[in-house]
C-alpha cells in the first residue's frame, strides 16, 4: 500500500522541524513549507496526499491556501492547524472543504490520527475513481485511447 | 455673588424708609405749624379782649366816674372776675399823673409823662407794652387806652400779670422739649422759656437768624437751622411787634423717625447678616456638591478609560491567544520528541546511546526554555497594559516608549501580513504623559490601522507606518508630532466628523463600544496636546498626535 504523504504548513519553523521528524519517526513522508506560497511550490513538486495547514500566516494565509490547494488539487485533504479560541476560522476553512481542523496545541498523535482518515478518505476516493474508470473501460476499452489524447 | 440677594433687600428698605420718613417730616411741621397757628390765635384773641376789656370801661364810665371816691377799687375788681390777668389799674390825666390807683403798689401820684407807654398810648389811643420793670421794679407790661371826653383826654392803664401771662404762652406741650415763647421786636424775651435757659427780659440768641426770615413778609415760618439742635416755627402776632416762638429738640421731633431708622438698620443688619449666613451656607453646599460630581466626573472619566483599555485589551484577547498558542505548539512537540528520544535512551535497551540523541534533546530543552520566556513576555506585555495602575505623569521619550508598545502589536501584525515601520528621529524630544494610558493611545491607532489594512489588502501589502518627529507650532514653540499612517480602507467623509465622539462606530453590534477614538482624544487632550485626523477612502488614513514637548528636553 501506498505511503502517506504529509505537507506541513507553518509560519514556525522550529515547529516544522521537530513535527516533521516525529512524523518522519512514525514512518511517513513529510515536506514541509513556511508558508502558503512554498507549500503549493512543494505540491506542485511532489504528490501530497494530506496537508496540515496552519490558519494564521503572513502573506497568503491559510484559508486563502486552502482555496487555491482545493482549486488545483481537489483530491488531497486539507486538515486546518488553528490557533484561534474560536472556531470560527475553523468553519470557514471547512465551508471552504477542508477535511478536518485542529486546535493548537495539537498533539502530533492527533495529527497523525486526522491525517490518516484523511489519507484513507483520499485512498478510497482515488479507489472508487480507479474502478470506476475501470469499470468504464471494461465496457468501452476505446475511452483508454480518448484518456491518453486528452 | 453673594451681595445679589442684599440689592432687592436694600431697596426695599431704602424705599420705604424714605416714604416713612418723608412722611413723618411732613406732619411734624404740620402738626408745629398748626400748634403755632392755635397758639398765636389765643395770644392775639386774649391781649385783644384785654384791650377791650378797658375800652368797655371808659365807655361805661366817665372821667368822672372813676375819680369818683371807692370806684377805681370796684372797677378793679370787676376787671379781675373778668380776667385774672389784671393785677392793677390806673387812671391817668393827659400830661401823664397818675390820678387814681388800684392795686397792691403804692404808685398814685406818680408821674408818667415821659415813660414810653404812655406817649405811645397818647399817640395811638391804645396800647400794649414790653414787658419792663417800671416804678415798681417787678417785670410786667400794661395794656393803655386812651379816651376824650368833652375836650378833657384821659388814660386807663391794666397791669397784665406776667406769672398769669407767662403760664398761658408756656402752656403749650409737645412731647418732652416742646416750648413756646414770645420775643419782641429786640429779641428780648417777653414770657420765659419753659426749659429755663432763657428768663424774662433776656435777649434770645437765636434771634439774629430768626429776624431775617421775616423779610420775605412772612407771617410765618419754621426752619431746622443746621448746627441748631431745635426744629423753630416762628409767627409775628398782629398788631403787635412780638413775635410767638414754638421750637422742639429735633431730637424730640423726630423721636418716631429716630426709632425707625433704629428698626430699619436693625433690620438691614440681622437680614444682611442673615443673607450672608444663608449665601455662605448655600454656596458652601453647592461647592461641595460641585466638588464631589466633579470628583465623580473624573472618576467615572478614569472608569471608562479603563473600560475601553480593557475592551481593547478583550478585541486583541484573540490575538494573544494566536500568539501563546504558537510557543505552546512547539512546546509540545518538543515534548513529544524528548519522550521519544527518552525512550530510545531506556536502560533496558543494550545499544549504547547515540550521542546525536543527547544533542537532540538538549536542542529540545533549549527550545522550551525559548519558547516559555516568549510566552513569560507576552503575558506580562498583557499585564502591563491591563493592570491597573495610579495616573502618574512622567517624561516619555518616543525613542523609548513607541518601539515597547509595538512590540506588543508586532506579531499579530506579522501573522497578519501587515508590516509596520517605526520612523523616529533622532532629536524628538520627550513629552509629559501617563505611559499606560499612551500606550493605550498608541494600541488603539495601531489596531485601528491594522483592521482598516486587513479589510483593505487582505493578508497581504498592508503598511502601518509609525513616526515621531519635532515640530514647532504657531507661536514657535516645540512640539512633538506623532502620526500613525496606514495604507488601509480609509474613513468615509460623512464619517470624518464623528469618529472622535463617545459611541460612533461602524463596526457590528456587539463588536466595538465606538469608545475608542473618543477616549484617545481625551487622554491626548489630559496631556495637553490635540489629535487630528486625516483620510482617503480607499488609500489610507492619518491620525496625528500634536504634543507639547517636555522644557528640559528641548533645547
Amino acid at each position: 500500500m501506498e505511503k502517506m504523504k504529509l505537507l506541513l504548513v507553518d509560519d514556525e519553523p522550529r515547529y516544522l522541524e521537530t513535527t516533521s521528524k516525529l512524523i518522519e519517526r512514525k514512518g511517513y513522508e513529510v515536506w514541509t513549507a513556511p508558508s502558503g506560497e512554498k507549500a503549493l511550490e512543494t505540491m506542485a513538486a511532489h504528490n501530497i496526499h494530506v496537508v496540515v495547514l496552519d490558519v494564521k500566516m503572513p502573506g497568503m494565509d491559510g484559508n486563502e491556501t486552502l482555496k487555491h490547494i482545493k482549486e488545483m488539487y481537489p483530491l488531497t485533504e486539507v486538515i486546518m492547524l488553528t490557533g484561534h479560541a474560536t472556531v470560527d476560522s475553523a468553519i470557514d476553512g471547512l465551508k471552504s472543504g477542508a477535511w478536518d481542523y485542529l486546535m493548537k496545541p495539537a498533539d502530533v498523535e492527533q495529527i497523525i490520527e486526522k491525517a490518516e482518515l484523511a489519507f484513507q478518505k483520499r485512498m478510497n476516493q482515488e479507489e472508487k475513481i480507479r474502478s470506476a474508470q475501470a469499470k468504464q473501460y471494461l465496457k468501452s476499452p476505446r475511452e483508454i485511447l480518448k484518456q491518453g489524447k486528452e | 455673588m453673594t451681595f445679589f440677594p442684599m440689592i432687592p433687600f436694600i431697596i426695599v428698605l431704602g424705599i420705604s424708609f424714605y416714604f416713612f420718613s418723608s412722611t413723618l417730616d411732613k406732619s411734624t411741621q404740620a402738626s408745629l405749624e398748626r400748634i403755632l397757628t392755635d397758639h398765636r390765635k389765643m395770644i392775639e384773641s386774649f391781649l385783644l379782649e384785654r384791650k377791650s376789656d378797658l375800652e368797655l370801661i371808659t365807655r361805661a364810665y366817665t372821667f368822672q366816674d372813676i375819680m369818683a371816691e371807692g370806684a377805681i377799687g370796684t372797677i378793679c375788681h370787676s376787671l379781675q372776675e373778668r380776667s385774672a390777668a389784671f393785677v392793677d389799674l390806673g387812671l391817668f390825666d393827659e400830661t401823664g399823673n397818675h390820678l387814681k390807683y388800684s392795686g397792691s403798689f403804692a404808685l398814685a401820684g406818680k408821674r408818667y409823662t415821659q415813660e414810653p407807654w404812655f406817649q405811645k398810648t397818647m399817640l395811638r389811643g391804645f396800647y400794649i407794652s414790653d414787658i419792663f420793670l417800671g416804678y415798681r421794679n417787678i417785670p410786667h407790661f400794661v395794656v393803655a387806652v386812651r379816651r376824650t371826653e368833652n375836650n378833657k383826654t384821659w388814660v386807663l392803664r391794666a397791669t397784665i400779670d406776667t406769672v398769669f401771662f407767662d403760664s398761658m404762652v408756656s402752656g403749650v406741650r409737645m412731647g418732652k422739649t416742646g416750648e413756646a415763647y414770645i420775643l419782641n421786636h429786640e429779641g428780648v424775651a417777653q414770657t420765659a422759656r419753659r426749659s429755663g435757659d432763657i428768663a424774662l427780659l433776656d435777649k434770645d440768641p437765636a434771634f439774629g437768624w430768626m429776624q431775617n426770615q421775616f423779610s420775605a413778609n412772612q407771617q410765618t415760618f419754621q426752619l431746622s437751622p443746621k448746627g441748631q439742635p431745635f426744629l423753630y416755627a416762628v409767627s409775628k402776632l398782629a398788631n403787635k411787634s412780638w413775635y410767638l416762638v414754638v421750637r422742639q429738640e429735633k431730637h424730640d421731633v423726630y423721636r418716631a423717625l429716630y426709632s425707625a431708622v433704629l428698626i430699619c438698620v436693625g433690620i438691614a443688619i440681622s437680614g444682611l447678616a442673615a443673607l450672608v449666613v444663608l449665601a455662605y451656607f448655600t454656596s458652601e453646599t453647592i461647592c461641595r456638591r460641585m466638588e464631589r460630581l466633579d470628583e465623580e466626573k473624573e472618576q467615572l472619566g478614569s472608569q471608562l478609560i479603563r473600560a475601553v483599555q480593557l475592551a481593547e485589551i478583550g478585541e486583541m484577547a484573540a490575538g494573544f491567544a494566536h500568539e501563546i498558542n504558537n510557543p505552546l505548539q512547539i512546546i509540545k512537540s518538543e515534548y513529544a520528541l524528548i519522550k521519544i528520544l527518552m525512550e530510545e535512551l531506556y536502560p533496558g535497551k543494550d545499544t549504547v546511546p547515540d550521542p546525536q540523541t543527547f544533542n537532540d534533546i538538549r536542542e529540545s530543552v533549549d527550545q522550551i526554555h525559548k519558547q516559555v520566556e516568549r510566552c513569560h513576555e507576552i503575558t506580562s506585555a498583557i499585564l502591563k497594559f491591563g493592570r491597573k495602575k495610579e495616573v502618574k505623569h512622567t517624561t516619555l521619550d518616543p525613542g523609548t516608549v513607541i518601539p515597547e508598545i509595538l512590540k506588543l502589536v508586532e506579531n499579530s501584525a506579522r501573522t497578519s501580513g501587515v508590516e509596520i515601520l517605526t520612523r523616529i528621529e533622532e532629536n524628538v524630544p520627550s513629552f509629559m504623559g501617563d505611559p499606560g494610558r499612551f500606550q493605550q493611545v498608541m494600541l488603539n491607532l495601531v489596531n485601528n490601522a491594522m483592521h482598516a489594512v486587513t479589510n483593505q489588502h487582505g493578508a497581504q501589502g498592508g503598511r502601518i507606518e509609525i513616526s515621531a518627529a519635532q515640530t514647532r507650532d504657531n507661536e514657535g514653540q516645540t512640539m512633538v508630532n506623532i502620526q500613525v499612517k496606514d495604507n488601509g480602507c480609509g474613513i468615509a467623509p460623512e464619517h470624518m466628523d464623528k469618529i472622535f465622539s463617545p459611541f460612533f462606530t461602524t463596526k457590528a453590534v456587539g463588536k466595538g463600544t465606538g469608545l475608542g477614538l473618543s477616549v484617545c482624544f481625551g487622554i491626548i487632550e489630559s496631556f495637553g496636546g490635540t489629535m487630528s485626523v486625516d483620510s482617503r477612502p480607499g488609500e489610507g488614513t492619518v491620525f496625528s498626535i500634536q504634543l507639547a514637548a517636555h522644557e528640559n528636553q528641548s533645547s
